[in-house]
């Protein structure tokens, strides 16, 4: 058996496992952050949505309810975790635009109004009102992207197709980072003779280099330019979770994919290591600490059972909103399905209630009470309680 | 194989390399998870494009269901392969152990010839693409290095693999020294290809074959009290994956579980208080590319964990894009435009971190690499080598 020994062992490379997991490394603690596979990160718009309840979040997350774990941190915590976040993603040339102050609104690939408080620098210029008079740009066989369905809802905009002979947000986004593919796009921009005030194309603005081809575009069109995020594969997503990779490599972060942990070792009111089933032989990994930030149902971070849900990596208590037939509303799309409401209740520590153990802090999606569609607790709701079960973690080792 | 369990995220989409540059490949959710429901066994196979899939195993690392789409490509491809007739460079890269073992015999006109305007030709009249230049066979192998035996507590059998045996026995030699440095016995057992290039060839029993005589040789070491090291992590990843799996060998469990990477066994004994290697420093500032079989091996960046502890090294772990080559895919005339642009991409991140030089472990990503940067590419175990001052 491989042993290696760490001060702290995150698992999950979501937001909320990578915020942790760069607070603690940057503090010069030796980290390792393992993964059964990527994050539902990835698949997101790249949004930060921190309380989309109230035009101001702050006043949003005092509204929610009293079990909400949104209370469990001061308003000086999350404005720190956003802070901090906007300051590395600039560092990483991905910059963030909002503030904590007002809600921002993101319009959809079907023409909705998304509320959302960060913004990448990409989608700054999205329109706040149905009548901008806006130009959006598609692909030739772009699937999952509907200029006619934003058209029927803003009342000042049109389309046009642009043939970037492949048709998938990966393939597209990969020819942007080509200088002469971009150099063609924004001819053929320039031959429209655009008239609207905004141009708008679906989030395919390369990868590695987005922000600097949308000003590219936008200085040469005199106009903004903004992206519409798509539906997964979601290229703001995927830059979003790069960029907080790298930054937590940058601090001495070591990750280790295709990790899913199977087992774990306790000593009294101790977890000492974790356990993955590589095929060779089980791998081990010690710790002193261990942050579990692996998510919802979707991120495996919880599993529903017949009549029960598990927490599969230490079999922390889990709080089952209630019986089986209270988990689900009667409408598919309602936010009110009493199945959000499941996960691990923890304390001002971010220690889960009635853990036997002294070692594990919760953060992230995996928290009860969350309710993430309902009320808009996202991306920010992660970083913010990374960011606190991190300060917790730190204080434990000292 | 566990294809109902996919979910559609598109995940595993949104890693595939070659779905991001090639749009006659439909991706791995597609040709994997998603056709798998219609292909049967008694009927032939249609999915001519399950052979563009590159193998590099992104999709199965980034899955969090457990679902393998690789796998299940890999599967079909081995199905295919059965079907139809295989094309020149299918067949040369599948028989590459023999043909090395050839090339190394003549390796002073073969790799003559090689350069050649007309060996150039003869390449690609084969289908095998010349961007970069062939590897230069080497006219002494490992295998004929002479067998010194210490009698250390410490013993192993040296795994080595094709490309370093072939082309770089050099490398094999720095490994050799850096563990009889660290007072552990090495011995360099029998051994033929590990048969990844048959498998990803189409050609399983080839490669069934070449798998049953290493279990049969490495077998007898480990019953001796050997454990196995593998410094090619391609062949890692066949002895603990592939033998276990599609290829079904007998006691292959067992070589699963006593193979380390290299970097991986010297971890451990640093890690048992076995040994403490005295790393001196070394002034370089180095990108280190995270070949895909490396990723897939799920035992973590062993050698990047080693290169930590060297004194004023400076490397920049850089492990999102595929370089490309995989192998005997890129050389293959029809994934040359995949192989050219996967390869600029991930050029492209490794100058960007102003390194003056790359470190992968594997032989075919650093051939790639430093063919299309002109940036000279080490083995991790140079770096190490280099570091722990071995006077010979």
């Amino acid at each position: 058996m491989s042993v290696i020994e760490y001060d702290v062992i995150v698992i999950g490379a979501g937001v909320a496992g990578l915020t942790a997991g760069t607070l603690l490394a940057g503090q010069g603690l030796n980290v390792a952050l393992v993964t059964a596979g990527e994050p539902t990160a990835c698949l997101s718009t790249g949004c930060v949505d921190v309380c989309s309840q109230n035009e101001n979040p702050l006043q949003g997350i005092a509204n929610l309810p009293d079990l909400h774990p949104f209370h469990l941190v001061s308003s000086e915590t999350i404005l720190q975790a956003l802070t901090d976040f906007q300051q590395v993603m600039t560092d990483m040339n991905i910059p963030y635009t909002g503030t904590l102050e007002k809600n921002r609104q993101v319009i959809s690939a079907i023409g909705t109004f998304k509320t959302t408080c960060l913004t990448p620098l990409t989608m700054e210029s999205s329109p706040q009102s149905i009548d901008e008079k806006i130009q959006i740009v598609t692909f030739t066989g772009l699937k999952d992207f509907y200029p006619s369905y934003i058209i029927s809802r803003l009342q000042n905009a049109s389309f046009s197709t642009y043939d970037a002979r492949v048709s998938t947000t990966m393939g597209i986004a990969a020819k942007f980072e080509d200088d002469a593919f971009l150099e063609a796009f924004i001819s053929w921009l320039e031959n429209l003779n655009i008239s609207a005030d905004k141009i708008a194309v679906p989030a395919v603005l390369g990868l590695e280099s987005a922000t600097a081809i949308m000003k590219r575009i936008a200085s040469r069109l005199k106009r903004p330019v903004f992206e519409i995020p798509t539906i997964p594969p979601s290229m703001p997503g995927r830059r979003l979770f790069n960029a907080l990779k790298d930054h937590f490599r940058s601090k001495g972060g070591v990750i280790y994919w295709g990790w899913p942990v199977v087992g774990v070792e306790k000593a009294g009111r101790l977890i000492e290591a974790v356990t993955a089933e590589s095929r060779g032989r089980p791998n081990s990994l010690n710790a002193r600490a261990f942050v579990l930030a692996t998510g919802s149902f979707v991120g495996g971070g919880l599993h529903a059972e017949r009549d029960t849900i598990v927490e599969p990596v230490f079999g922390l208590p889990v709080h089952v909103p209630s019986q089986r037939e209270g988990w689900f509303d009667q409408d598919y799309f309602s936010a009110n399905h009493g199945i959000g409401q499941a996960g691990i209740m923890v304390d001002t520590s971010f220690r889960a209630v009635g853990c036997p153990w002294d070692n594990i802090f919760v953060c992230g999606a995996i928290l009860a009470h969350t309710e993430a569609l309902k009320n808009g607790c996202g991306h920010g709701f992660a970083m913010t309680t990374g960011h606190a079960a991190a300060r917790s973690c730190l204080e434990y080792l000292q | 194989m566990k294809y109902e369990h996919c979910i559609r995220c598109t995940i595993c989409v949104e890693n595939c390399p070659v779905f991001r540059v090639n749009p006659e490949f439909p991706g791995p959710k597609q040709s994997g998870p998603d056709a798998q429901r219609f292909r049967s066994d008694g009927k032939k196979s249609v999915d001519d494009w399950v052979l563009l899939c590159s193998q590099c195993k992104r999709c199965e690392m980034a899955c969090p269901c457990g679902v393998e789409p690789a796998q299940i490509i890999l599967r079909a491809q081995q199905k295919y392969g059965l079907e139809h007739p295989h094309t020149a460079a299918h067949l040369l890269f599948a028989n590459n152990y023999y043909l090395s073992t050839l090339g190394s015999m003549t390796a002073p006109l073969a790799n003559r010839v090689a350069a050649t305007k007309i060996g150039k030709k003869i390449f690609q009249r084969l289908g095998i693409a010349t961007y970069i230049p062939f590897p230069k066979f080497s006219f002494k192998t490992l295998r004929q290095e002479k067998k010194t035996r210490n009698r250390e507590v410490r013993k192993v059998a040296f795994f080595y693999g094709c490309f370093i045996n072939f082309y770089r026995p050099d490398i094999g030699r720095k490994i050799i020294q850096i563990l009889q440095s660290l007072r552990i016995d090495v011995v360099l057992p029998s051994q033929w290809c590990c048969g990844l290039p048959a498998l990803g060839n189409g050609n399983l029993a080839l490669a069934r074959s070449f798998a049953a005589k290493n279990v049969a040789s490495l077998s007898n070491y480990i019953d001796a009290g050997y454990d196995v090291v593998y410094t090619c992590t391609s062949c890692g990843l066949c002895l603990l994956h592939d033998y276990q799996g599609i290829m079904e060998i007998p006691g292959a469990k067992k070589i699963a579980e006593n193979s380390y990477n290299v970097h991986e066994y010297v971890l451990k004994l640093i890690a048992e208080q076995e040994i403490k290697p005295a790393f001196k420093e070394v002034n370089r500032t180095l990108a280190y590319h995270i070949p895909c079989h490396l990723r897939a091996l799920e035992i973590g960046y062993p050698a990047a964990n080693l290169l930590r502890l060297i004194p004023s090294l400076q490397c920049r772990i850089l492990d999102d894009a595929c370089c490309g080559l995989n192998g005997s895919y890129g050389f293959k005339k029809i994934n040359e435009a995949t192989a050219l642009q996967l390869g600029g991409r991930a050029v492209s991140l490794i100058k960007k971190t102003g390194a003056e030089a790359i470190v992968a472990d594997c032989g075919s990503c650093r051939m790639q690499l430093s063919g299309l940067s002109g940036m000279e590419a080490f083995d991790p175990a140079e770096i190490i080598y280099e570091s722990l001052g071995i006077k010979v």
